[in-house]
């Protein structure tokens, strides 16, 4: 094993399904080489919350609301190459639907009318404010490298990661990318 | 004349006239393109397709660019890439390409095939997440304006390939969108033939085939070719299936006879709509029809009817049969007295001398008049309606139509009469339309078999009698009608009459896949009576109808998708049917039931 310094690395959760970090598990074994050259420290999947100064930072989901926007612009001033990670980041993509209705229409469908949903009311306190529209990172700070997919598959994780340990930003192709 | 240009260091040779995308793809160079569709006129609107011209700053579409002799083009450099990935920039900022949640998703759409192919990840312009309708009101297809890219595919194919012109471009600047009539809803719609042909050249999900959505992709199905036995055109179909069931047909783009074309009863009635099939053979038990085996069945028909003389006994089949069922029920005509086929109003004597027409469709694409006489295009052979339409609509044929029933082909026409006679007036006026007409189309059809119908043929024979004679198209309404009567079925005009007519006491009716179930046997109203009447009615049909509950006996037939064999379309073309699914329950061949049957 070398001697240099492993690359650390955060990882953040906007707003998404939490299938990229699901499948970011699914490097499976491959988990295991990647861990003897960078070092995980905050991210949804580790204990460590508070965002270190870290080499790269890693996005899923799209800022949806204002605590996403704050996480979003702290990880950017922690982080040296910032990486969206899957379409909610790099487009909006599913929760950017909500784009097409007012925030009011949003919350009343999604709190009162459900079908499942008795007497729901729209919470209003110990959560953070709605933004009007959901938006993709690069909308609110510079993003270095994306890597696409609903969710990206394991492959193009691995490549995308192992092209930026060797410095070198990935390169999509019909080959290796997906939207879906 | 030809020309000949340098494309990306290669000599290429083209003629005068053709744009620098045709020549290109003619050699073999690839050219990225999104709105150009071939056999479309073109719109130069997407800018996926531009190319450098050596002398000019500019890059210009390829697709609406005539090629110059002598010219230098570049298709790619970096330049060119980079305007391209600004260009699907613009176009997935635009709208809600949202593709994890999209019909068309893995595989089937350009856009994002264009996406991959230009390595798109996170975009430089902000999304504008506009607000679009989604239409779900059409009888077999969708359309969601928020995966639509403006290419007008749909808009040039419903104007210029169906000729009905329901589709247009509504609004202003990013509001445009695509329209229906004027602004409606497919449902609505008074223009829209549901020929699916806009789908069909939908190159994102905007507009999709609503029994097809979110069954898997087209590109992970089996295709399978085959022709279409609806009508006696024979249009080629690629039918996509997946275990066992069709997702999706389409026009074959590779048939000689409709080049991809489609109407909605070969588009979409033949798989999207449901049907009440017959799976297993019935025999009826003490006045009740019940499941049992083909053994069994079998043998109940040949203990009441073996004793039978021939003279008695009667089969009566389907002109929608294939050409191989035609020589199975050659061979029965010792064994079965009375052998006839059921065919639509006035087409029996249609058929007396089948006359197939050679280059039809040629024909009407080439003709400057076209008349129409006893023939319902519009409802019945709707991809010859899209031809007249197109041939009246963009190259100004002349339409006279003369025929009992209205049909939307009555607006393009220059004279439409439901009542012809004999006045002098008329027939001028006729005459004044046709004057000047260098290629006359006579299309006839069954009716043009009836009283009415033979007196306006002897007029408009009349009227042509100085000049050339207009090309003559009968247009027969039963699929296989001409090539059976041909092959010695002979056609029934009544069957009430037929049934009668003999010593007959068994009848076996082979309705084969005719989607009512073979119940316009029950056309006349006397035959309801006369089937009760008989002691034994066996009938051969793939789906219940009011004339199976009738049977004594029935036997589950294959529907299109499941036969082989070939039917013999209107202009004399013998084109095969493929099997394309495994079939249906107990359901078995026309031919080997007829077979088995009469052994």
């Amino acid at each position: 094993m070398s001697d240099k310094p492993k690359v650390k690395v955060a990882t953040v959760w906007l707003g998404g399904c939490a299938g990229c970090h699901m499948s970011f598990l699914d490097l499976d074994e491959r988990l295991i080489d990647l861990f003897k050259l960078i070092e995980l420290t905050s991210s949804p999947i580790s204990d460590l919350k508070e965002i270190p100064v870290v080499d790269v930072g890693i996005v899923e989901g799209a800022v949806c609301n204002e605590e996403n926007e704050h996480v979003l612009r702290t990880l950017r001033k922690q982080c040296k190459v910032l990486v969206s990670l899957g379409d909610c980041a790099m487009t909006g993509n599913v929760p950017a639907l909500r784009n097409q209705k007012t925030l009011d229409e949003t919350l009343v469908r999604g709190y009162i009318e459900t079908e499942s949903t008795h007497a729901g009311e729209v919470p209003n306190e110990n959560v953070p404010v709605l933004c009007k529209k959901v938006r993709p990172i690069q909308e609110f700070v510079k993003v270095d490298a994306s890597i696409p997919g609903c969710p990206p598959d394991a492959d193009a994780i691995w490549y995308a990661l192992t092209e930026l340990l060797a410095g070198r930003k990935p390169v999509w192709n019909p080959t290796n990318v997906r939207y879906d | 004349m030809n020309i000949t240009l340098t494309i990306d260091g290669k000599k290429c040779t083209g003629t005068a006239g053709q744009t620098i995308l045709e020549i290109a793809h003619a050699n073999g160079i690839a050219i990225p393109t999104l709105c150009y569709m071939k056999n479309l006129s073109p719109w130069g609107g997407c800018r996926m397709c531009i190319v450098e011209i050596g002398g000019s700053p500019k890059a210009v579409p390829s697709c609406a660019t005539p090629a110059t002799d002598g010219s230098t083009v570049v298709t790619n450099n970096d330049r060119l890439t980079h305007l391209r990935k600004l260009t699907l920039e613009l176009l997935f900022s635009e709208r809600n390409h949202v593709c994890p949640i999209c019909p068309m998703n893995k595989g089937d759409c350009d856009l994002q095939q264009q996406g991959y192919k230009f390595g798109i990840d996170a975009i430089r312009y902000p999304y504008l997440y506009p607000t679009f309708p989604v239409d779900l009101s059409g009888k077999f297809l969708g359309i969601d304006h928020n995966r639509c890219i403006l290419c007008t595919r749909c808009v040039r194919t419903c104007d210029e390939v169906e000729g009905v012109h329901t589709l247009d471009i509504g609004n202003r600047g990013v509001k445009n969108q695509i329209v229906v009539d004027l602004n409606t809803t497919f449902a609505k719609s008074t223009t829209c033939t549901n020929c699916g042909a806009c789908v069909s050249a939908c190159p994102t999900g905007a507009l999709f085939d609503k029994n097809a959505a979110f069954h898997g992709p087209l590109t992970k199905c089996r295709q399978v070719r085959t022709t279409c036995t609806e009508c006696a055109v024979g249009c080629g179909l690629v039918v996509y299936t997946k275990e066992n069931r069709i997702v999706d047909v389409f026009g074959d783009n590779d048939s000689p006879v409709n080049h991809g074309h489609l109407c909605a009863r070969g588009r979409y009635e033949t798989w999207a709509v449901q049907r009440d099939r017959i799976t297993q053979p019935l025999v009826r038990k003490n006045g009740k029809l019940v499941p049992v085996s083909w053994d069994e069945a079998l043998q109940t028909i040949r203990g009441e009817t073996g004793k039978l003389s021939p003279q008695t006994k009667g089969l009566l089949v389907s002109g929608k049969v294939t050409n191989e069922v035609a020589g199975a029920i050659g061979k029965l005509k010792s064994r079965v007295g009375h052998i006839g086929m059921y065919v639509a109003d006035h087409e029996a004597s249609f058929c007396g001398e089948p006359a197939f027409a050679s280059d039809a469709f040629q024909r009407i694409n080439d003709s400057d008049a076209i008349i129409l006489l006893g023939a319902e295009p519009s409802r019945l052979q709707g991809v010859v309606a899209a031809r007249i339409r197109t041939a009246v609509r963009k190259r100004g044929a002349k339409l006279i139509i003369l025929n009992a029933r209205t049909s939307d082909l009555d607006a393009y026409a220059d004279v439409v009469a439901s009542v012809v006679g004999v006045e002098r007036a008329f027939w001028n006026r006729v005459g004044a339309t046709l004057k000047g007409t260098k290629r006359p189309v006579l299309l006839y059809g069954p009716n043009a078999m009836s009283p009415v119908g033979i007196t306006a043929m002897e007029k408009l024979i009349q009227l042509f009698e100085n000049g050339s004679g207009p090309a003559v198209i009968g247009l027969p309404t039963t699929t296989n009608a001409l090539a059976l009567s041909g092959a010695g079925v002979e056609a029934v005009d009544d069957v009430s009459q037929w049934l009668t007519g003999g010593a007959l006491r068994a009848v076996y009716i082979v309705a084969t896949d005719e989607t009512d179930g073979g119940a316009k046997v029950l056309r006349d109203r006397e035959v309801v009576g006369l089937l009760k009447g008989f002691n034994y009615v066996v009938v051969q049909a793939a789906y219940n109808s009011r004339l199976t509950e009738l049977a004594h006996v029935v036997l589950p037939a294959l529907v299109w998708s499941e036969k082989r064999g070939t039917i013999t379309n209107f202009e004399g073309r013998e084109l095969p049917v493929s099997p394309v699914l495994e079939p249906h329950g107990e359901a078995r061949d026309d031919k080997a039931i007829l077979e088995s049957v009469f052994a």
